[in-house]
């Protein structure tokens, strides 16, 4: 039944996909200038003649729909094309950033979850204390502060304060993970703190709810111990909201991605799509797109599994 | 919390400063590595440390040999280069006078798509003379007007060899420079080495020069005051104050890349010269290079003042002096005595968006209207290239040859003459002046030209910002160009 779920889940994103990629395409051919344009600049040399050229070898003469279908009919075989400015293989481009975006985001997830649950339980425990307050007001500033100011910020504070730590010059993990960590550190804990403070936020109101149940009070009544009660009890039923809310961050992560890579100079698929989102590189932007829809379809999915393990009283069908 | 960061610091390493080997954090990665296609900057000062032309740009961006131990002219139809001998490419195979003529014909090739085609579109033809001569014919008088571009990376000398054996030279590189390349990890660095063959005795100094690409200026002043980066290239003034001049050495050099306002010629009012000329008197570049360029950079005529050589120098022109009674008198005798309104387009590149609101405050006090249209590079783009403005504000690269800073631009059908410019008197000079092979008769032409340009003002010069690239102390033998060339890396060392 699970295995059927899925399968209609999958069927069903589909068009979700399609329809994204699609807007996408056009929206991206809709913008004035083209690849032929950026290449060009405001120095350009070229004849009319040349110009008309490059647009033929680079199918920007044919009508927008031609170039969508034919371009969907090689995604489907795998055929991601080349890209216009670099004239490399997108899936090559794609996957060498990949695994650095992915790195990205998982870490800041890690960090954003421990410290998120932390703090929000810690928070609803000491419902008005000081503690509490503090907490409020850190979730607060992370809420309304953007992830370029924050990354800003810490740039600037780590390259006075801890001239030998290493923040800029990535380097892949299966090289030397040390290093690879060392460069992720700061990128991953701006990124996790924004997604911290929505998290915190969620455990807080969501463990306070639970502990005004009945069955927490019943359960104090029969001698429970404090941290039992709170960790096993309590914060297994409130975790619902937060995986929700988890689910919903990581479709912010993307774009968080993109600022962050930038500002920290990590060559991940963020910055590879601003890049060629400037340059207006078409089979790039398209892809990527494709990619992170299709990521994101398959992270909606597994959060769905994740309630299932969650709440027993959860079921897929 | 605290814990963890003492053990992110405990664990970083600290060896970037091993010697021969510099680091310097760029701002923009190369689009491609085609010498003969790529024309953005970002790819040119890569490859110019790789490939090597027939001539090269000195110090005061004069033309030296280079690949060609001497050159000359007999006549203004012709050039002849006399190819150094003992040069080899980076994988080994030695450079002949085919190669030369090889990389010339497919530049020419209409299927090459290049756009240094244009340069050479008046070359007759190409041929060898021995087996260390080449011999170039032109179909026009223009010998020396056409002597620059030989030095430009567009023009570098390639491998037949190497290309014919089916190479992607947008991927891989093969030339005679002073390093190679030896790793490009996109989105990340690129690392030159140096070239075991180089034919100048010494040269290059460094072992290895790795370029990091960080977007963010923010990102690079932090990395080289973290030293993870030896050297960086910091674009606004205020950011290069940040560092003492006792722990660091501060590369300045004025750019021939030139500020200017564009004007459409062909709407109104600006289809009146005197309009136009209104806005030269109006227009108060002292305030712009204080308040946009925190006074890093020179105010400038048609050329960049420091070519003495060409140049009339600004304050020669009477229309550059700020006057704004004389502009308000200008605009009432073209009949616009309340002044009138138009849009600015521009993008938020190089400050181009402020130098804008600094226009628009001094146009208000002739009672001119200025709207500024803020859009994305894109979009300027199409909109420059159709001429789809009132007026621009943007760069222009300059030149030190007054041919290549004026003919393309300013030519009636000229291709970057997008301010639909028309001026027979103006044509007149432009096609003397790349004709005319006497030095002192060209000064007199371009002379002329430039006073005539000012009148006209289909382009109000601005000003040409300072660049700058901060290094750590222990850098030496760097030069910055006029030009932005990184040439000079071949010179640099680290104590």
């Amino acid at each position: 039944m699970t295995l059927g779920y899925v399968l209609r889940r999958i069927l069903v994103s589909v068009p979700t996909v399609l329809l994204v990629v699609l807007m996408v395409f056009v929206a991206i051919h809709l913008v004035p200038g083209t690849v032929v344009d950026m290449m060009l600049g405001t120095q350009n040399y070229l004849t009319e003649e040349q110009i008309r050229q490059l647009y033929a070898q680079y199918g920007l003469d044919k009508p927008l729909i031609v170039q969508y279908f034919a371009w969907l009919k090689n995604t489907v075989s795998f055929n991601f094309g080349v890209s216009l400015r670099t004239g490399k293989p997108v899936l090559q481009l794609i996957l060498d950033r990949l695994p650095v975006t992915l790195e990205l985001a998982a870490l800041s997830m890690v960090i954003a979850l421990t410290l998120g649950i932390v703090f929000g339980v810690v928070s609803a425990v000491k419902r008005n204390s000081f503690v509490d307050d503090i907490i409020k007001v850190f979730s607060l500033i992370g809420i309304s502060s953007p992830a370029f100011w924050i990354g800003s910020i810490f740039i600037v504070l780590f390259s006075g304060l801890f001239t030998e730590f290493n923040i800029f010059g990535y380097v892949p993990i299966n090289r030397d993970p040390l290093k690879n960590l060392q460069s992720m550190f700061l990128p991953s804990l701006t990124l996790g703190l924004m997604i911290c403070a929505q998290i915190v936020r969620v455990t807080r109101a969501s463990m306070l709810d639970v502990l005004r149940q009945e069955y927490i009070k019943t359960a104090m009544a029969k001698g429970v111990s404090r941290t039992a009660l709170i960790f096993k009890h309590a914060l297994k039923n409130a975790l619902i909201p937060v995986v929700t809310v988890s689910g919903i961050q990581l479709g912010y992560l993307i774009g968080g991605t993109i600022v962050i890579e930038n500002l920290f100079a990590l060559p991940g698929l963020g910055r590879l799509l601003l890049q060629a989102v400037n340059e207006r590189d078409y089979p790039v932007v398209q892809s990527i797109v494709l990619f992170v829809a299709i990521m994101i379809v398959a992270l909606n999915i597994l959060i769905d599994f994740v309630y299932t393990l969650l709440d027993p009283r959860v079921e897929l069908k | 919390m605290k814990r963890l960061l003492m053990a992110f610091v405990l664990f970083a390493s600290v060896v970037l400063l091993a010697s021969g080997k510099l680091t310097i954090a760029v701002d923009v990665e190369p689009v491609g590595l085609d010498p003969h296609l790529v024309t953005a900057f970002a790819s040119h000062r890569i490859l110019e440390n790789v490939y090597d032309g027939l001539l090269r740009f000195g110090e005061n961006l004069e033309l030296l040999p280079n690949l060609a131990e001497s050159y000359e002219i007999p006549d203004p139809y012709t050039i002849v280069f006399r190819i150094r001998q003992n040069v080899k490419f980076h994988d080994g195979t030695p450079l002949t006078v085919e190669d030369v003529i090889f990389s010339f014909k497919r530049i020419l090739d209409p299927e090459t798509k290049s756009p240094a085609a244009a340069f050479y579109q008046d070359v007759d033809s190409i041929e060898a003379v021995d087996e260390r001569t080449v011999k170039f014919k032109l179909k026009k008088p223009m010998a020396s007007a056409i002597l620059p571009n030989f030095a430009g990376v567009n023009s570098s000398i390639i491998s037949k060899k190497f290309f014919e054996s089916g190479k992607n030279l947008q991927l891989e590189t093969n030339g005679t420079g002073p390093f190679y390349l030896a790793e490009y990890v996109a989105g990340n660095y690129i690392v030159l080495k140096k070239n075991p063959y180089y034919f100048v005795q010494g040269q290059p100094v460094l072992d290895e020069i790795k370029f990091v690409f960080m977007p963010e200026e923010l990102s690079r002043v932090a990395a080289l005051k973290n030293r993870d980066v030896d050297m960086a290239k910091i674009s606004e003034p205020l950011n290069v104050r940040q560092f003492s001049t006792d722990k660091y050495n501060v590369f300045k050099s004025a750019t021939l890349s030139y500020y200017l306002i564009g004007i459409n010629t062909t709407r109104k009012p600006f289809d009146d010269p005197r309009v136009r000329n209104a806005l030269n008197y109006a227009i108060n570049r002292d305030a712009i290079v204080k308040t946009v360029a925190f006074g890093e950079g020179v105010v400038t005529g048609p050329m960049h003042p420091s070519i003495k050589a060409w140049a009339l120098p600004p304050e020669e022109f009477e229309e550059y002096k700020y006057n704004p009674t004389k502009a308000k008198e200008l605009l009432a005798q073209a009949g616009y005595p309340n002044g009138f309104e138009f849009s600015i387009v521009t993008s938020a590149r190089y400050n181009f968006d402020k130098v804008a609101q600094v226009i628009q405050a001094q146009l208000a006090q002739i009672g001119v209207k200025v709207n500024i249209e803020l859009v994305e590079w894109g979009i300027f783009i199409k909109r420059w290239r159709e001429s789809d403005f009132d007026a621009f504000i943007s760069m222009n690269s300059g030149s030190m040859e007054p041919d290549i800073q004026f003919y393309r631009h300013f030519k009636t059908g000229g291709s970057t003459n997008v301010f639909k410019f028309s001026n027979p008197r103006v044509d007149e000079l432009l096609e003397l002046g790349r004709s005319t092979v006497d030095t002192e008769k060209r000064k007199q032409i371009y002379s002329e030209l430039q006073r005539l340009l000012v009148k006209e003002s289909p382009v109000i010069f601005l000003y040409c910002a300072n660049q700058f690239f901060v290094a750590d102390k222990s850098v030496e033998g760097f030069k910055l160009l006029p030009n932005e060339s990184l040439i000079f890396l071949r010179e640099t060392y680290k104590k």
